[in-house]
Formats: C-alpha cells, structure tokens, sequence
C-alpha cells in the first residue's frame, strides 16, 4: 500500500509536469520578429537638445553589459555619461554589468533564451550576423533623420548592421597589424611576399637543441602555439584579393586563394617548428607583450614581429617602441595580382536587443554615449581608435603610434564582419587548420574539408 | 509591482518561498487523499501527511529544477530551436538524432576522444587510488597529513583558478613538470631512456586514436617514421594533439582522491585475521593484497568503476578551461559533453544540443545497466 501511494504521487506529478511542459509556449514565440518596425519612439529627436523637463512614467532601469573597457572606461561612465544621462531623464536609473570575453556566448545565448536581459549589450565585430534576428531594427532612433551625427561613423558602422538595418554603435577600430623589432630581425622588413616570409621565418627563428624549444619566434600570428588561427587564415586570405563568397553567397574555399593561404600556414609553420614530427615547444610566455622586453631579467619576450591588434602590442609608454614598426599585412602580389596590403578591422559594437522594452531610452543613451567627444574618451581609455571619423583627434594624433594605426587602418583596412554562421565558421576552420599544423590533411584536403562543411552549416 | 530591483529580488524570494510552503502543504494533502482512497487508516493517513510535507520541498525542487526542464529538453531535441533566431521552434522529428548518429564526424570524433579518456584515464585513476590506498592503509607517522593531502584535489576540484595553474605547470617550455622531467633525465640517464619510450608509446597510441577520429592514419605513419624520440624531447602537454588528451588523464589521476577514501574504507574493512592467517602460510606481501584483498574490494573497486565511468563520460570543465583558448586542439580532445556545450552555447543550436544530452543520457545509461548485469561474475560480497 506504501508503494502503492508513493508510486501514484510520484506519477501523478511527473505527469503534470510533462503536461506543463509541453503546454507551456517558449520565450521566443511572445516576441516580435527583429526586422519589423519599432513603435514610434516616445523621445524627442536628436538633433534638439535633450528635454531636462521629460519625466518618465515610472521608475526604470536601464541595463548595459559590456565586455570592451578599461577600469578607466567604467570609472568615466560611471562619473560623466551615466549621471548626465539620468539627469536628462529622470526615474532612469543606468546599470552596468562589466562582463568578460571568456564565456560570453554562454552568457549571452542565456539573455535571448529566457527573452530578457541587459538592453544594450556588447558585441564583437563579427557578431552582426549571427545574433541579427535578436537585435532590434534601430533605424527610426539613430538613423540619419533621427540622429545626424550618424553619418560621422565611418565604414566600421557597417559591422553594426544587419540587413542594412542598424542595430547599434560601434565603439572603437581594432586592425591586426604586423609589429616588427627592427632591432632583432635579419632581412627585409617588413616581408612583401610568401615567400620573403617564408626566408624571414627560417633566418629568425631559433630553437634551443638543449630544451627542444623556441627561443625567438620570427612571427607570432594571433596564436603563436600554432600559428594556425582562422582569423590569421582570413588576414592572409583578403591580403590575396579574397573573397569569402561567391557571387551566388556559397563559400569561396575551393578558390586559388584559398589554397595558397592553407599552404603559407603551413610553410610558415614548419619554417619556425620544423616538421611536426619533431615536437619543438612554444616559446614560453613572457611578461607583457611578446615583443616587449622582460623588465625583471632585461631579455627579449622572444618574438621578432607580431601579427595582432594594438592590445597584444606594448604599452605606448614603453621605451621599446622606439624599435618597433607598424606595418600592414602585403600579401604575395608575385604570385596574386590582386594582392593589397591589408589591416583586418575588428570592430566591437554596442547592440540594442530586440527583447528590450526601453529601446527609445537605448537609443538616447548610445547617442550620449558616442557623441564626438565621448567616443575620442571611451577609446583614450582603451588605447584604441575611435569608431567616429571625428573622434579621431587628441591621443590619436598625440601618440605616433595611434596616429600610424589610423592611417593604415583608413588605407588599409577591411572589416571582420559580415561572416554567415561565424561561429560554425571558427570551429570548421580552427579544426582543420589544427589538422594542417599536425600534417594529418594535406592543404587541399583542408580547404575540401572547409568548403564541404561549411556549405552544410549555410543550408 | 513596484520598480526597484532590489525590493523586487526581495518580493520574488518571498514569493518563492510562500509558493514553496503552499506546494508542499498540497503535495502532502494530494498524498493523503490517495492514501485515503486506497482504504489507509487515519493514522495511517496522518503519518503520509507528515512525511509527505517534509520531503515536498525537495521533491517540488526536483520537479521544477530538473523534470520540467528534462521535459523542455526532449521536446527541443525534436525541433531545430535556435536560440539567436528570434523564432518558435520548428518540429523537425527524429532529424537532429538521425544526423547526429549518421551524418555528424564532430560528434563521432568526440566519441572517440571520450572513449579515450575513459579506456585510459579511468584505469589510470582507479589503479593510482588503490595505490595510494594501499599506501595510507599502513599505519606510518602522518598518516592523516597525507590522507589530506590527497585527498585536496578533490575539495578544490577542476574550478577555473586550479586548471589554470595546471595550464602553466603544463607548459612545454616553463612548466614545472617538464623542467623536472629534464632535469631527472640529465641526472639520471636511465629516467631519461624511460622518458623518451613513455613519449613514443604514448604518441603512437593518441596518433592511432587521432586516426580513428579523422578516418585517416597519415599522423600514426609520421609518429612512426619519425622513430625513438631524440633525447631532447619532453611531452608537449597542452601545445600538441598527441598530448592533449593525457594532460586531461593526468588530472583525472591527479584528482583520485575521492577514489581512494573509497578503496581505504574497504581495506580497512577487510579482518586482520585473513591476513594473519596468510601470513602463518607463508604469503608474502603481495601475494596477501592479491588473494585476500584485492577479491574482497570488488565491491568498492565496482562502485568505483560506475561512478567513475559516468564522471568519464561527462567530462567537461579541464578541456574548457586547459583547451578553450587553443582552437587548433579543441577537436583532438572534445568530449562529449563539450561538443554539447560547442552545439548549444557556441552555435546557439537548443534544440540539436538537446538531442546530444538525451544520446549521452541513453549512452551512460546502457553502461551503467551492463556494469550491474556484469557484477555477478566478478564482485565478491561475501567476506568467507
């Protein structure tokens, strides 16, 4: 009889809760598609002054989660933007959550599973695609008719839509730039094609026979470890003329192009390593950048150039810069005579979800937030260079090596965005390319593998 | 309601509780209702009530934390949700299972790479724990420093700040494992033929478990061709495929304290008279440990081996946190339940990853019933 109640209880309430469950209608179907239109917003338009009178109904939070700053980058919106803002409208109350880059997908696939979360949130470049059915159409608030400043942005702005709709603002341009110690490389520098690359990496690499580790590494791409990183891959790839799809929107990696990016991978990784089958170790981690010099034993971090954005690079105070140079990536125009310099622009961006409820009050504070002055500040505290044309001024033209940053960025740059599935993407590609490294493809059989798998991941 | 978060948090916790108090009395009522329906005297009646409404809270718990979102779950695991599309999740039927066991080589790879860590590091770990078992069981001065020392791992666990300081300990250049291992391999030449021959046994086996996964043997036949290692040579823990997965056996064995607490439990529970009586016959040592107490720990040896199969087979956080940053060797360690993780939070595919954990739930499953029919032929339970 005990087993009896037990077993009916029991069942009784899994029962219920299945039937619950089922019933129960996910999160995402209470929401509006992304690309409808937004209601009329409630704020005045921008480009009059901000209403000091305006009260909101009741009291409201706004939520920002950000990801890019500095401790400088949060002290300064806690003490300029946010109370100005607040000031502006009052019952409005701002709220930051500093976040971090690592387990940020896990984060954020929470806030658009449950369908709430922080309205504005940060994102990075390569972003707009794959989280563009989530983020709300902001044309109405920060379109050119709304918002003239908007047209101060430059082609970073495009990272920030999606189908041709503006989702957000981007804050800062982070090109991938090759950083040379022209104190410690032998031979042509910078190298203007694969195959000066290619002598560049043999003459400037050394390996201790003792430990049967580097102790300088001729270039450090992205990852140094396996110099095999996709967003190396696609750096190498543009600099060829490249094009990710073709004119029909399939992937383009049965391309010429293609293939000789795989086999520079691979050359400039055996011209460093040596074949895999030797098992020579990475150069140990040193203290800062790697082209820094180690303040406590006064060596060299060991690595001669570095393909990376400017926080991989020293700091502008370091007395090392006086030995480094900036330069873009050249491509191999002997062998592609599409060829061009290229800087890979990494354009994070700040997006308004399309789950918020105060997407007008979002938008007013984007507007605060990137007015001309305010982006030169948000990037001085970051070292980086402002999204906005206009912004560029200040420690952008003070610091010579900001000031060389933007001039290649504008000549050079090409934007890491627009990339179908990015995520799918990465892990197609990082794990062929580590099936590169260790010889186990061949570079046709990798690009086979790469175009196969990731025309499956677009259908 | 009003609109300050703080009080809101506050108002919600209360409410919770409140909902909690009111369930559990229902709960208890339901159950004395069903007991009253069966013919059940009022005592009988009064003590269903009570021990229904003290285990309600927990049970309750249960339902909400873990049978609705198990309901949610397999009802995904039969539409193609995706959690950036803004969109209602599509029923798709039996697609995702069918892909994921027929079409999908990541997920194969993964099994593969699971099946590693279980074939080997399992062994690795139960045999260490025994071993360090069999150690503490003599009674030596610091006995109970040492049970805690190894038994540390496993109250820090695999959280972030410890796999951390294993990633540099396990670096190929500066770790400390390696600068050991060359410096014992210059004092002693003999540690340093064994080091080259560890080295080359352990690449040639991870090569061939790399090729099942890639269906191709190319890296076996170089780890071949390449021949004895040279002298130089150290393992390249988290830099290299071959490598990648016994940094995550070295852990598992590192962390084999709970295992051991296990076994020292059992050889303490093992009568000193069979040993004596060994002894008087003339058993040395380890004849002793190999006819009378390793027959009399199957048991633990069997709760070991079910608990750490399913722990194998789960594994997550030390290929997270040692190889989440490295790309390039994510796909010759993925587990798993990392490719779940990949699937669900990195592509944002709900509904395929929900098929993965119902396919790992079934897999777990199915050992666990084999390693229970199986006991009957090799766990002793009796003493005599």
């Amino acid at each position: 009889m005990k087993k009896h109640t037990i077993f009916s209880v029991l069942g009784l309430l899994v029962s219920a809760s299945l039937v619950l469950a089922a019933c129960a209608t996910p999160a995402a179907t209470t929401q509006a598609p992304a690309n409808t239109q937004p209601p009329a917003p409630t704020s005045a338009p921008a480009n009059t002054p901000v209403p000091e009178a305006t009260t909101a109904p009741e009291p409201v939070t706004l939520k920002i989660y950000l990801l890019d700053y500095t401790p400088d980058t949060i002290a300064w919106l806690k003490s300029d933007i946010n109370p100005a803002f607040e000031k502006a409208h009052p019952g409005v109350t701002v709220e930051i959550t500093e976040g971090s880059w690592t387990g940020w997908d896990t984060t954020f696939s929470g806030f658009f599973a449950a369908g709430d979360g922080p309205d504005i949130i940060n994102l990075g470049s390569e972003m707009n695609t794959l989280y563009g059915e989530s983020l709300a159409n902001m044309d109405e608030y920060l379109g050119e008719a709304a918002w003239p400043d908007i047209k101060n942005f430059g082609p970073a702005l495009e990272n920030a839509k999606y189908n041709g709709h503006l989702a957000g603002l981007p804050i800062f341009t982070a090109p991938r730039y090759v950083f040379c110690r022209t104190d410690l490389a032998k031979g042509t520098l910078p190298p203007q094609n694969f195959a000066d690359w290619i002598t560049f990496a043999k003459d400037n690499t050394v390996i201790d026979p003792a430990t049967n580790a580097l102790t300088q590494q001729a270039l450090q791409p992205v990852d140094a470890g396996s110099m095999a990183d996709w967003q190396w891959w696609l750096l190498v790839f543009y600099s060829l003329g490249g094009e990710l799809y073709k004119a029909d929107g399939s992937p383009n990696f049965d391309s010429p192009e293609a293939l000789a990016t795989t086999q520079f991978l691979l050359d400039m990784r055996q011209a460093t390593y040596g074949p895999a089958a030797d098992a020579v170790g990475a150069l140990p981690a040193g203290q800062g950048s790697p082209i820094d010099v180690n303040d406590a034993t006064s060596t060299d971090n060991g690595a001669v150039c570095l393909a990376h954005s400017g926080w991989a690079a020293p700091s502008f105070d370091r007395p090392i810069w006086d030995k480094v140079s900036i330069e873009p990536f050249y491509g191999d125009p002997a062998n592609f005579p599409n060829s061009k310099p290229v800087v890979l622009a990494f354009n994070d961006w700040l997006a308004v979800a399309d789950y918020s409820k105060h997407k007008d009050l979002a938008a007013e504070w984007l507007k605060a937030a990137f007015t001309k002055e305010a982006n030169n500040k948000w990037n001085e505290t970051m070292g980086l260079i402002p999204a906005r044309n206009d912004s560029q001024y200040g420690f952008v033209t003070e610091k010579p090596q900001l000031q060389r940053e933007a001039e290649l960025a504008s000549k050079y740059g090409v934007g890491f965005a627009g990339i179908e599935e990015s995520a799918k993407l990465s892990t197609i590609m990082q794990d062929a390319l580590g099936k590169l490294i260790t010889e186990e493809l061949t570079p046709e059989e990798v690009v086979a593998k790469i175009q196969a798998d990731y025309t499956d991941a677009l259908k | 309601m009003i609109r300050n978060p703080y009080i809101n948090v506050t108002l919600v916790a209360g409410a919770t509780v409140v909902f909690i108090i009111l369930v559990s009395f229902a709960l208890a009522a339901l159950s004395r209702f069903i007991a009253k329906l069966m013919g059940a005297t009022r005592t009988k009646q009064a003590n269903t009530f009570a021990g229904y409404l003290f285990a309600a809270p927990w049970i309750v718990g249960f339902l909400i934390f873990v049978v609705v979102p198990m309901a949610f779950s397999l009802y995904w695991s039969f539409t193609d949700y995706r959690v950036t599309a803004n969109a209602a999740p599509n029923v798709i039927g039996f697609d995702n299972y069918t892909r994921l066991l027929f079409n999908d080589s990541g997920f194969r790879a993964s099994i593969v790479n699971t099946l590693f860590l279980t074939v080997v590091g399992l062994p690795v770990q139960i045999a260490v724990a025994l071993f360090l078992a069999v150690l503490l069981n003599q009674k030596t001065r610091g006995e109970r420093i040492f049970r805690m020392a190894f038994y540390l791992p496993v109250i820090l666990g695999f959280n972030t700040a410890v796999l951390l300081c294993w990633r540099l300990m396990l670096n190929t250049g500066t770790g400390i494992i390696n600068q050991l291992i060359r410096a014992l391999s210059a004092a002693f030449p003999p540690f340093g033929y064994l080091n080259r021959a560890v080295i080359f046994v352990v690449e040639i086996v991870n090569a061939f478990f790399l090729g099942i996964s890639n269906g191709k043997f190319s890296l076996l036949i170089k780890v071949w061709e390449a021949g004895f290692p040279a002298a130089n040579r150290v393992p390249l823990w988290v830099q290299s495929p071959l490598w990648s997965k016994m940094s995550v056996v070295f852990l598992m064995a590192w962390g084999c304290g709970a295992m051991m607490l296990i076994f020292l439990a059992g050889l303490n529970n093992i009568p000193k008279e069979l040993h004596e009586a060994a002894e008087v016959d003339g058993a040395n040592g380890w004849k002793r440990f190999w006819m009378v107490s390793f027959p009399l720990l199957t048991p633990y040896i069997f709760y070991n081996l079910v608990i750490g199969l399913i722990n194998s087979l789960q594994i997550f956080e030390p290929i997270y946190v040692l190889y989440r940053d490295n790309q390039p060797l994510v796909s010759s360690t993925i587990s798993m339940v990392y490719y779940l993780w990949q699937a669900s939070f990195s592509h944002f595919e709900i509904g395929y990853g929900s098929a993965i954990s119902w396919l790992i739930f079934v897999m777990i499953l199915l050992v666990t019933a084999i390693q229970f029919k199986m006991q009957d032929r090799w766990v002793t339970y009796d003493l005599y």
